[in-house]
């Protein structure tokens, strides 16, 4: 009995410390403290998908160049991006480098005091020297600080089914923003001869899906706001809220009708049938035209019909008709290397840099100008003139997401989404369902905003 | 006689046509709820031997045109998956979780179901209140403990708190432990028996089917927990299954690869399944024993 006794205990400590030897993988951060010339070690944390992750094949590249940085990537599943991110920051072990992949954006993460002022180590640098139009540098800057470098920019674009369109015989839209022919009406119009608005699955078909940036910022496709003009320059903190302004009720009114007055977008209810609870419904080919992200772009060779792309259509605000998704690296307040972590983004938005980057994401559009005309010819089947004219199209009516300028979004946004769900599944009017969201928001702005 | 004999064969003989017809109706009903039960495993099924093309087809394929059991190859040799790895790692956290989770929970169980101290009941007490406790109260400090220890991106601070039982667990075998006659326990110790061996050579061995429902409890939680891990680990060679799999459908920028996450799911249930076949019988009998649903 005391031999099997024995025996076990030995067994536990043996599991223990194969356990223990096996899996530790030294843990820590090396070169933390390290001074002047010796090498440091700065933490890229990304989400876990192939056109983040890529960063890591860069990696011998860069450390090549720069023999006292090294780069050690982390990563999290999207959904617990925010959280993982957080709990490493209250637990002191910050990342050095990151960006707003996950729910929150840009103004969350400074209002929370958590990006580092980067004004001080820009000394020399612009964003000419990198091919980043000025306007795009501007966006992460407050009061003449900046707190962002741009890496990416996706544009909204639509993307058309070509066999819809030769079925019902019309012609395709045009990808210049200048010609004015192609206005919001004319696409219900085209959407119009192209919906099958039945029943049953198999048959229905819709003419288009208008995903205008998030629900919030749609309004502004025709030209109402949701929130007051002081939101984009006092740190994303609406003064005003004008949910219930007769503007704003007729642009949701807009929108939404195109599912239940006009009957030729799709509803919530078909849209999850044909795509699950979180695809795209355009990818099963029963949707005729898409007003989406152009990171949808990026799939389009494993579509099972032939795509195009075209200019979202002109609404009635002549000024805007783009949501611009510019992605930038952030250095994280408590980064104790920011100047190299700064050397690693400056790698990374070079022309050369961006344009292997095009091919190792999959499709991520380089901030860099000089590497977009790589990223234009990037789609099969798809004529890179036309993408060229889309995008270029895109960035001069284009307005940053709301996503990246409102402060607490990710809190916003959920509740524009629960709230407006009643309406977009035709349980509830516009005109009932705006006042009470209008409510909502001021109370949580007031809670949040303090 | 033999009128008699018909006379009273034939209510019998309705009797049991009754009882069929009853059970030809019991029998369809199960048939189809059986039949609905299995329709998302079909699905899985179906869905992970589909190609991306196919897969985006609508309406949807019941038998895939062209099977691709290159699905399930890509899983394990595609470098940006690395499932194998995270495969290994969920067994080792999983096995290490019900080795630490059984023996430290049975052996304060034991404490509390055989020893009356004055204060014990209030222990038990204390012990079982850390079950309102939400795991993301004790997230952070938790997690500054284990960053201090140097054990950040290893697969221990997964491991480790097992070993230092688990109030559920021990709430489960003390209601079983007490249940074993004291006159054992008497008998033990007039053969000459140490404490230690009354739990090792009598508990124990007297509680196959509660050690077994705590065994299979505890593998099933460590196997799906998904906020500890992506917690703790860093890197894609430590990561377990449920991290890899959420980070198939992280990626907004591409078409989820369900045929690849069906594929993975149906690997996934896998040793579930195979652990419930083989203790099935005594984790039914543990948790009617105990009183657990």
């Amino acid at each position: 009995m005391r031999m099997k006794k024995g025996k076990l205990a030995l067994s536990l400590t043996l599991t223990f410390g194969l356990i223990a030897t096996g899996c530790s993988s030294g843990g820590g951060k090396e070169g933390k403290e390290s001074k002047e010339g010796e090498t440091v070690t700065i933490t890229h944390y990304t989400i876990d998908s192939p056109d983040r992750t890529f960063v890591e094949k860069l990696i011998p590249d860069f450390e090549a160049k720069h023999p006292n940085i090294k780069i050690k990537v982390t990563k999290a599943p999207y959904e617990q991006f925010d959280s993982k991110l957080q709990s490493s920051i209250a637990a002191k072990n910050s990342p050095d480098v990151t960006s707003h992949w996950g729910y929150g954006g840009f103004m969350e993460y400074y209002n929370k005091g958590m990006l580092m002022d980067l004004t001080p180590y820009l000394t020399g640098f612009s964003g000419a020297d990198y091919d980043i139009p000025e306007d795009v540098m501007n966006i992460y800057k407050v009061d003449g600080k900046t707190y962002g470098i741009p890496l990416n920019s996706y544009v909204t674009v639509m993307l058309y089914n070509k066999d819809l369109f030769d079925k019902a015989g019309l012609k395709y839209p045009p990808t210049d923003y200048e010609d004015k022919s192609w206005t919001f009406d004319k696409m219900v119009d085209y959407a119009k001869k192209m919906t099958v608005d039945s029943k049953n699955l198999a048959d229905a078909q819709y003419g288009v899906d208008f995903g205008f940036g998030e629900r919030d910022q749609r309004p502004q496709y025709f030209g109402a706001n949701v929130y007051s003009d002081d939101t984009w320059t006092n740190g994303g903190k609406p003064s005003e809220i004008r949910l219930t302004k007769p503007e704003v009720v007729e642009a949701y009114k807009k929108i939404y009708g195109l599912i239940y007055d006009q009957k030729v977008s799709p509803t919530p209810a078909f849209s999850k049938s044909v795509s699950g609870q979180f695809g795209d419904p355009f990818l099963s080919g029963k949707i005729a035209m898409s007003v989406v992200g152009s990171w949808s772009l990026a799939a389009s060779s494993d579509f099972s019909f032939n795509v195009g792309v075209a200019a979202v259509p002109q609404g009635p605000n002549e000024k805007v008709r783009s949501v611009l998704y510019v992605d930038p690296l952030f250095v994280l307040k408590d980064s104790k290397h920011p100047k190299e972590a700064l050397e690693w983004i400056k790698y990374l938005i070079t022309a050369e840099v961006q344009e292997k980057s095009i091919e190792l994401s999959g499709g991520n559009p380089p901030v860099n100008q000089k590497a977009a005309e790589k990223y234009y010819n990037n789609f099969e089947g798809i004529d890179p003139e036309q993408i060229k004219q889309v995008f270029e199209g895109a960035y001069k009516y284009g307005f940053e997401s709301y996503n990246h300028l409102i402060s607490n979004y990710s809190q916003i946004n959920e509740l524009f989404i629960n709230e407006l769900a009643s309406v977009e599944n035709g349980d509830k009017k516009v005109e009932d369902a705006l006042p009470v969201i209008e409510g909502k928001l001021k109370d949580l702005l007031a809670r949040v905003n303090k | 006689m033999s009128e008699v004999a018909l006379a009273k064969q034939q209510p019998v003989r309705r009797k049991k046509t009754k009882i069929e017809f009853a059970s030809i109706v019991g029998f369809l009903i199960l048939l189809i709820v059986t039949i609905a039960m299995i329709m998302p495993l079909g699905f899985m099924l179906s869905t992970s031997l589909k190609t991306t093309k196919e897969m985006l087809v609508f309406p949807p394929t019941v038998i895939p045109k062209h099977f691709a059991w290159d699905n399930f190859k890509e899983l394990f040799v595609n470098e940006e998956i690395k499932f194998g790895r995270q495969y290994l790692n969920s067994i080792i956290v999983a096995i290490a979780t019900v080795i630490g989770t059984v023996f430290s929970s049975s052996f304060v169980a034991f404490g509390f179901a055989r020893y009356k101290a004055k204060g014990s009941q209030f222990l038990f007490v204390l012990v079982l209140s850390t079950l309102m406790l939400p795991y993301p109260a004790i997230m952070i400090p938790q997690f500054l403990l284990f960053t201090k220890l140097g054990l950040h991106d290893s697969l221990l601070p997964l491991i480790l708190p097992s070993f230092f039982a688990s109030a559920y667990m021990i709430f489960l075998l003390k209601q079983f432990f007490t249940s074993i006659p004291n006159e054992l326990y008497d008998a033990g110790r007039i053969d000459g028996c140490k404490e230690i061996r009354l739990y090792w050579n009598l508990t124990l061995p007297l509680s196959g089917p509660v050690i077994a429902t705590v065994a299979i409890f505890s593998f099933i939680w460590s196997w799906n927990d998904l906020l500890a891990p992506v917690l703790y680990l860093d890197s894609q060679e430590n990561f377990t299954l449920p991290i890899g799999m959420a980070a198939m459908l992280s990626s907004k920028f591409r078409i989820a690869p369900w045929n690849l996450m069906m594929a993975a799911s149906l690997l996934s249930v896998l040793p579930i399944i195979v652990l419930f076949s083989i203790a099935q019988r005594r984790f039914v009998q543990g948790i009617v024993l105990t009183g657990i649903k």
